[in-house]
């Protein structure tokens, strides 16, 4: 067979899959796992990674993230490229489900695959519903619909929880650093942003859409009352450094409250930023 | 070496190149005390470069040149720049500048670190212009004068420099009659008052004919002949000079040619 | 002419640092900096404090800047010359990227940078020398090539480096003020005064220079010598302000036009007005920088580019 002619084979039954996999959504969960469960799925972000274990469906990943450490078992799987994604790798793996985040810098090589004819799932984020939906929408592509279901309602009570046990109490002036030094918060529109509302804190910079990049003047003289940081090997010697003599160093920020979270599930929109939003509004209270 | 006092300038067996192919290949030149000595050759001859070197321009790279029976090289600038004036052919003026400054610039081998000019430079600066003919450009951008006005500048700040030899590169290439005029006049008269010693380098002539007291004739970085005007100016030197063919005799000299309709040309 | 411009210059110097303290995103208030006390007198002495040293900094690497470009303009009598053409500000941004990916401390990054500097001067006029005398027109060339390589050298290195270094990186190559202290005005000063002090010494053979080479020569000038030290002062002066601020452009070339607009090319006027306006402008920029989007801080080397570059588009169409 000629290669065009191959390649438009392999296209058809691409489309086709993915023609059966939207009709079989409508269809009843025990016939979905039958009609589509995908069995070598590369995820491209370290949080879609998170979630397939989540649902239980690790083994069938045959590629991932470069900062996929969660949980162990990620480790051992083969990388696939970490900001830049290496769209060549993916396709050598034959995956029949690619997972992407419809944010992220990976989206060149998704057009890239795509083009290839390469089944894509663009997960959306930004805010911890779409964390959930998120959830649901891989579990749908995996033909883990119960699982995800499961999932999803189970984060959702906890949610709610944290949603009763904050209701009434003082919200403290809050900062949640990603970067030390030049100081670059989470601002409005952001799923941290979210976590920090929905924990009980009030973000100073919600007015501030995206990730801006705070000046010494103003970290300084801000009245903060607490400051939430992601706790990591490579990040704590600059946040020390940041205290110690850096723009952390002056002024009020002085006497904040720090909160140190793993970053790694802090910076992560996957199934364990809920266990995050718990021990911040714990450490509210 | 004769008893009586050396020669102002002098060159023995100069080289001199600008970091390629040498351009003066073993020179010998002297030029007396108030002569006025025309340099003439060929383009590429060397004589443009013969002057940068006694300006201090281009460096010597082999032989001995002598300022008054000194080594050039060993003086200090400074004082180089006291005796020697150097007029080029084009100085292509990118800033603004005042004329008055540019004349200026003349005094500057006499002033003393950052001191801006003394009222006495300024006086000689204007007693120059005076001399030239162009004290009424003197607050004018001198990129904005005319090209007779600007040789005349130069002359200026040679003037005010008070050197003793001027060194002038084709001062007249490219003006027309009557600034030509002007200009040699005014040299003349100064040339008299003074006893500048000036050299000259140009291909014209009939310049050389009716001014200059000593001729130099210049190829391929050698001096063929000099002299005084009588011995050195014949048609055979000039046609060993220029390649082309010359006839005529005393100061009036002319290009031979059998194709053109008089027969001949002013060189 | 010449004191009426050092005093317009330091006038306009004053203004600029007086604006420049009272503005910013955060409101400063001379009443509680003098007289409050409790959490405003602190909070205004902070502001203060923070202030101060910034507006220092800027003072000092915009003169900096602004002189060293305006005598490079005088000695290589191109109004174009800027520090940034020869190389400098290439080789200054590779020292400290190289610093940020061997994973120094970023104290040590103004030093990498400016053995970046210095290496880079030393070569690119390495490069121009021809039969033992320093070219001038090579000089430009041999510039413009140093600061394409380390353009390409910085660009690779930054799609290596991760984290930390990429982002120091970053906001280093964009320009920044933001992390001024009294001690790096300290460590400045002596090096800005030195460059200073040689290139205003100067200034008389630099305006024989503006007329040509062979005109510095013909009346007496050391030319070999003189432009070796001049290049020499204003890599100095351009390593150093670019090791402590990191790149900011357009300084060194459009301040001395202005200011030879207004008040001619006599470099006695030109060198010191030039360092007070430059001084004057990276002020002001920093003033702009710090209040045009607070919190939020504009890099302002992205500032005086995006003003410069139009003004200079403006100048080259005007010139005849």
């Amino acid at each position: 067979m000629s290669v065009i002619a191959r390649q438009t084979v392999l296209y058809a039954i691409a489309s086709f899959s993915l023609l059966v996999g939207c009709r079989a959504e409508r269809a009843k969960p025990a016939d979905r796992r039958s009609v589509s469960s995908p069995h070598r799925v590369v995820a491209l972000a370290p949080n879609l990674t998170e979630i397939v274990f989540a649902l239980g469906a690790g083994d069938s990943l045959v590629g991932v993230s470069e900062y996929s450490d969660f949980p162990d078992a990620a480790r051992r799987i083969a990388r696939v490229g970490g900001l830049e994604v290496d769209a060549e790798k993916v396709a050598a793996l034959r995956p029949d489900l690619v997972l992407a985040m419809a944010e992220g810098t990976a989206r060149g090589a998704v057009s890239m695959l795509q083009a290839a004819g390469l089944p894509v799932a663009v997960v959306p984020s930004g805010s911890l519903d779409a964390v959930l939906s998120g959830i649901r929408l891989v579990g749908a592509r995996l033909g883990r619909t119960e699982e995800a279901e499961r999932l999803a309602r189970d984060l959702e009570r906890r949610r709610a929880d944290v949603a009763r046990r904050v209701a009434g109490r003082r919200r403290p002036r809050t900062l949640l650093l990603v970067w030390p030094d030049p100081p670059q918060a989470a601002g409005g529109g952001t799923f941290l942003n979210d976590l920090l509302r929905e924990a009980g804190a009030d973000n100073l910079v919600a007015d501030r859409s995206g990730w801006p990049v705070l000046s010494p003047e103003y970290v300084a003289t801000v009245p903060v009352e607490l400051l939430v940081i992601p706790d990591s090997e490579q990040t704590r010697e600059a946040y020390a450094r940041a205290f110690r003599s850096g723009p952390l160093s002056r002024g009020p920020v002085t006497r904040a409250r720090v909160v140190r979270l793993d970053e790694s599930a802090l910076t992560r929109p996957g199934p364990r930023v809920f266990d995050v939003l718990e021990k911040l509004a714990e450490s509210l209270s | 070496m004769s008893a009586a006092a050396p020669n102002r300038l002098e060159a023995r067996g100069l080289v001199a190149d600008y970091g390629a192919a040498p351009v003066l290949r073993g020179l010998d030149a002297a030029i007396p005390a108030g002569a006025i000595a025309a340099v003439l050759g060929e383009n590429g001859s060397g004589k443009s470069t013969l002057l940068k070197v006694f300006a201090r321009v281009v460096a010597i790279g082999g032989g001995d040149v002598r300022l008054d029976g000194e080594r050039l090289d060993a003086l200090p600038r400074r004082q180089t720049a006291q005796r020697i004036a150097y007029v080029p052919q084009s100085v292509d003026l990118v800033f603004p500048i005042r004329t008055l400054d540019l004349v200026l610039q003349g005094r500057a081998p006499y002033a003393r670190g950052f001191v801006a000019e003394t009222a006495d430079d300024r006086l000689r600066a204007l007693e120059a212009m005076r001399a030239c003919d162009v004290e009424a450009l003197a607050q004018r951008d001198a990129a904005s004068l005319s090209g007779g006005e600007r040789r005349r500048v130069f002359l200026a700040r040679a003037l005010a420099q008070e050197a003793q030899v001027w060194l002038l590169d084709e001062p007249t290439s490219g003006l027309d009659p009557r600034h030509r005029l002007e200009f040699f006049e005014t040299l003349w008269r100064i040339h008299g008052e003074r006893g500048t010693t000036v050299v000259l380098v140009t291909h014209e002539v009939a310049l050389a004919g009716d001014l200059a007291t000593r001729v130099l004739l210049l190829k391929d970085g050698r001096t063929i002949a000099q002299g005084d005007r009588a011995s050195v100016l014949t048609a055979e030197n000039l046609e060993r000079t220029f390649g082309a063919p010359f006839s005529g005799r005393g100061s009036r000299f002319a290009l031979r040619s059998a194709v053109l309709p008089m027969g001949s040309l002013e060189p | 002419m010449r004191t009426g411009a050092i005093a317009i210059g330091v006038l306009l110097l004053v203004a600029a640092c007086t604006v420049a303290f009272l503005v910013g995103g955060v409101h400063l208030s001379i009443a509680d900096l003098v007289a409050g006390r409790g959490e405003e007198g602190q909070t205004a002495r902070l502001l203060a404090s923070l202030r101060a040293p910034r507006i220092g900094l800027a003072a000092l690497v915009g003169g900096c800047l602004a002189l060293a470009g305006a005598a490079l303009q005088a000695l290589l009598k191109n109004p174009l010359a800027d520090p940034f053409l020869l190389g400098t500000s290439g080789g200054a941004a590779v020292g400290a990227a190289g610093a940020a990916l061997l994973g120094l401390s970023p104290l040590l990054s103004p030093a990498a940078a400016f053995v970046g500097a210095a290496a880079a001067s030393l070569g690119v006029a390495l490069l121009a020398r021809r039969g033992g005398r320093l070219d001038l027109q090579r000089l430009l060339l041999a510039g413009l090539i140093a600061n394409a390589f380390f353009s390409a050298l910085l660009l690779a290195a930054f799609s290596i480096a991760s984290g930390e270094a990429a982002r120091s990186m970053l906001f280093w190559m964009m320009g920044s003020l933001a992390d001024a202290t009294p001690r790096k005005v300290a460590a400045l000063f002596p090096y800005a005064l030195a460059g200073a002090a040689v290139l205003v010494a100067a200034a008389a053979r630099l305006n024989l220079f503006s007329v040509g080479e062979e005109n510095a020569a013909a009346l007496g000038v050391d030319t070999e010598r003189t432009k070796r030290i001049v290049f020499l002062a204003s890599s100095l002066l351009t390593g150093v302000a670019v090791a402590f601020a990191g790149v900011i452009g357009f300084v060194g070339l459009l301040v001395p036009h202005a200011v030879r607009a207004a008040f001619g090319n006599d470099q006695r006027t030109l060198l010191p007005a030039s360092f007070l306006v430059g001084a004057t402008l990276v002020v002001a920029a920093d003033a702009v920088a710090r209040a045009a989007i607070a919190p939020v801080e504009l890099p302002i080397g992205a500032l005086t580019a995006a003003l410069g570059a139009p003004v200079f588009a403006w100048l080259l169409l005007r010139t005849p």
